[in-house]
């Protein structure tokens, strides 16, 4: 039952290595159901807010709440289980399982089993059985989106999902997603370098930069934020 | 280290437990066609290897980790076996035990050491097996030393005779039978979910965790159950020889184990067997020959490591599959 008005809420989160905070007292609360952009020049954050969220990082202050429950104490494991899903920057899958194998392992953790329905979804279902190791590059990404996604996750956090992938393939990528969030109600944070998946299915958009938040808004809002075209955007973005 | 059996390939052929069946009986006819008590006698011990090296195999097959200490486990056995009678208990649940407490302790050992990966896992599984050597090299009082002890099994044991156990040609029967019942029994471990599950975490430890699974409890579960095989190995030596000395804990018996894990294939259920059966009969043979058997020993290795490393069983399936009208991959 949803106790709070967001989904997944960080609080004062704050990393440092050494002397450098690669995140400097960031706190970022994303409502059930949106899709919410996390954009930023390399070494902004992004990757590191993601591990704080999802109890990969080790030392950190500030606190993680999931649905209004505090969840900084929680390791990835737990956080998984309590809905709370994540794909990574680099490919992270299990290559020599077929990926059906894979699939349905992630699934067992999970109230309900919809592999079927996620290999159908991502197109995997006639890889199924298939090692993970001898698909094309494309069909990695979509396995690790997919060990994301199954068993409905109730936030799902994506480290840029489209990475590698062609302009093609990242918009059929982002319609799936903007496809399964709305069907399914999950809740995204979605880390991307692509403004073209970014604008296209974020609600929301928030921008870091060295650690601390530089603009949160709407897509068009942001666009029109000299701060962050001068630091991220550039002239890329029309 | 942990590439030899980087990408094990596991056996989903339901026909295997068929070809498993008829190599089983196939092996218990063997007795009845051999008549040389020597053959008899090599063949016994050689199928006693077999098994340690099976269990030693699987920990490098499911979990991706060396151990220099499984030696431990088979010579545990043989201990607990005889100081369990020594101390009165029935040789019928000494027997049992002796199988069980080794395993049990390699689960509470487990626990904590399969957190540790790469060079410092095998260095501390050869440690902790070292540090039992010695405790039964030492303490004469206990287990008589360097000299070992003899085992006072009863006349009879399960309703059988002794002579059952202590006899070349019915002992390979019982251990024949021992090794194929483990290879099918890890066969289908293998298969289920949990083998799954513990191939995923060798994998990718990290996204085994992202998906919702704790990775240390399986990966101590499978060195247990390795450890339970290597344990085993040791009864059946123990109940072979009536005898026991602290050279069944030594690392250089894992090390052996290894080795024949290696010529075999660790990537298949059943290479270390066809490994520790290879190795046994290369010593022997070498042997009659120079005392410098090692070095034959040695030479096998290095060939199969670099001209077959999937190992002689993975030569085996390959070719199998040529005739079969495959790849041969």
């Amino acid at each position: 039952m949803t106790t709070s008005a967001y989904a997944i809420e960080g609080i004062d989160m704050t990393r440092r290595f050494g002397g450098f905070a690669a995140l400097d007292g960031v706190s970022l609360a994303v409502p059930h159901g949106e899709i919410r952009g996390l954009i930023g020049p390399n070494g902004a954050g992004k990757s590191t807010l993601m591990d704080v969220l999802t109890g990969r990082a080790q030392t950190w202050s500030g606190r993680v709440l999931m649905d209004g429950r505090d969840i900084s104490g929680l390791g990835a494991v737990e956080r998984r289980r309590a809905g709370l899903a994540r794909s990574f920057q680099r490919t992270n899958i299990f290559p020599d399982l077929t990926i059906d194998e894979q699939i349905r392992l992630a699934a067992a953790t999970a109230e309900r089993d919809n592999s079927d329905e996620v290999m159908a979804e991502l197109g995997l279902a006639d890889l199924a059985h298939r090692r993970a190791a001898d698909v094309s590059y494309g069909d990695q990404r979509r396995l690790d989106l997919a060990l994301a996604l199954v068993g409905r996750p109730r936030v799902l956090l994506l480290d840029e999902p489209a990475a590698g992938l062609s302009m093609q393939e990242s918009m059929v990528l982002a319609g799936i997603l903007r496809d399964l969030a709305g069907r399914w109600g999950v809740t995204v944070l979605l880390v991307e370098h692509d403004m073209e998946v970014i604008f296209s299915i974020c609600s929301r958009v928030t921008v870091l930069h060295l650690g601390k938040i530089l603009a949160d808004g709407t897509p068009d809002e942001i666009r029109r934020i000299p701060e962050v075209v001068t630091a991220y955007l550039g002239s890329s973005v029309e | 280290m942990t590439d030899i059996a980087a990408a094990p390939s596991r056996s989903r052929n339901v026909g295997f437990p068929a070809v498993l069946a008829v190599l089983g009986a196939a092996g218990c006819a063997l007795p009845f066609l051999v008549q040389s008590p020597l053959l008899l006698t090599l063949m016994t011990q050689a199928t006693i290897n077999a098994v340690l090296a099976t269990g030693v195999g699987f920990l490098l097959r499911q979990n991706g980790t060396v151990s220099f200490g499984h030696a431990a486990f088979f010579g545990l056995a043989a201990y607990a076996t005889a100081l369990l009678i020594k101390f009165g208990l029935p040789a019928e649940l000494a027997i049992v035990l002796a199988v069980v407490l080794p395993t049990l302790l390699a689960l509470l050992l487990g626990v904590v050491i399969v957190r540790i990966t790469g060079v410092a896992f095998s260095m501390l599984t050869l440690a902790v097996a070292q540090a039992f050597h010695e405790l039964f090299l030492k303490w004469r009082e206990l287990a008589n030393g360097d000299d070992g002890m003899a085992i006072a099994f009863p006349a009879k044991v399960f309703g059988l005779d002794i002579a059952i156990f202590q006899q070349p040609a019915s002992m390979f029967l019982v251990c024949w039978l021992a090794l194929v019942g483990v290879i099918l029994g890890l066969w289908l471990l293998a298969r289920s979910r949990f083998g799954t599950l513990t191939l995923a975490i060798r994998e990718n430890e990290e996204r085994a965790r992202y998906i919702g699974y704790r990775t240390v409890l399986p990966r101590a579960i499978i060195y247990a159950i390795s450890a339970a095989v290597c344990a085993l190995g040791g009864l059946l030596f123990a109940l072979y020889n009536g005898f026991v000395s602290p050279g069944t804990l030594h690392w250089s018996l894992s090390g052996e184990a290894l080795i024949m894990a290696i010529i075999g294939g660790p990537r298949l259920i059943w290479g270390p067997a066809l490994g520790g059966v290879i190795f046994f009969f290369i010593k022997n043979a070498a042997g009659d020959f120079t005392d410098h058997w090692p070095a034959v020993i040695g030479i096998t290795l290095i060939l199969v490591t670099v001209l077959l490393p999937r190992g002689v069983g993975g030569l085996l399936v390959w070719l199998g599959r040529r005739a079969g009208g495959g790849r041969g991959e």
